[in-house]
């Protein structure tokens, strides 16, 4: 019986664990989300423009001139770090989705073979 | 993004067919979706404002006749240094990321233009899944009332 509570316990701490991780890398995906979405609509942007346009970028409190080409690079390369980034968090938020699936069998599991024990065990006492 | 899931009645769960404490987590759910999106909806709305407000003050801080005029630049929130526009035909346009366009009048007030209507297309969109959320709300809520009142019913009938 106590054993049984203690693998219980076990079992749902390193299930909580697990959630609280797949809220970090949910917020984290989110933030990455919010964050192509900036440099897409910055990137349309820089398509409307005209070639000989004036840029600047800021660093800290001074804006630096930029070429056109030379700031869509980097906006594209922003967006394709991004991109890889999400794909990562994806993963990984796929990897605990299915540990936390196969936690919540061998609970339910456990939880099975108690109840059978329990009736195993009532009309002996 | 998670407006698709989880639609109570649309489907394969019936709501009518589940217990009261999962109807009221469901409604918990719901309601903190709900807020979620309604706080989205004030954001989106504030970004909106403040983008008129660059429109307002292009159209009335802009122009030929403000360009002979001296006006006061703020260094900081309580001292100010006189000036005078250099440029009154372009502007430095954030377009978000660090960068910083640099347009004419016409442009910027297009860019600005085009912001708005963008937020506009978002606020309508965000304002229907909204608005289903709030309904699917009530659905739960008025299901959750009608076990509650027949459970109490049946109460009755058993001690009456």
């Amino acid at each position: 019986m106590s054993e049984f509570q203690k693998k219980l316990q076990e079992l749902s701490e390193s299930y909580q664990s697990l959630q609280a991780e797949l809220g970090t890398a949910v917020e984290a995906r989110q933030k990455l989300e919010s964050q192509q979405q900036e440099n897409t609509t910055v990137k349309k942007e820089f398509d409307l423009l005209d070639d000989e346009a004036n840029i600047y970028k800021q660093i800290g409190p001074v804006l630096l001139k930029q070429d056109k080409t030379e700031a869509l690079m980097s906006v594209n390369g922003r967006l394709e770090f991004i991109e890889k980034e999400i794909r990562r968090f994806e993963t990984q938020i796929k990897g605990i989705q299915d540990k936390s699936e196969k936690l919540k069998v061998e609970v339910r599991h456990m939880g099975y073979s108690h109840t059978r024990d329990l009736a195993f065990v009532k009309p002996q006492d | 993004m998670a407006s698709k899931q989880g639609q109570p009645g649309s489907g394969q769960i019936d709501v009518t067919q589940l217990p009261v404490p999962q109807l009221q987590e469901l409604k918990t759910q719901l309601d903190r979706e709900l807020e979620h999106l309604t706080t989205s909806f004030q954001s989106l709305r504030t970004a909106q404002a403040k983008f008129r407000d660059c429109l307002a003050s292009i159209a009335t801080g802009i122009s030929a006749s403000t360009a002979e005029k001296t006006l006061l630049v703020p260094l900081t929130s309580s001292l100010y240094v006189p000036g005078k526009l250099t440029d009154h035909e372009h502007v430095l346009v954030d377009v978000g990321t660090g960068f910083f366009v640099e347009k004419d009048i016409p442009g910027a007030k297009d860019f600005y233009e085009r912001k708005v209507k963008d937020l506009q297309d978002s606020l309508k969109d965000l304002e229907g899944v909204v608005n289903s959320k709030a309904q699917n709300v009530r659905v739960v809520e008025e299901v959750i009332r009608l076990k509650v009142m027949n459970a109490q019913e049946q109460e009755k009938g058993k001690t009456g």
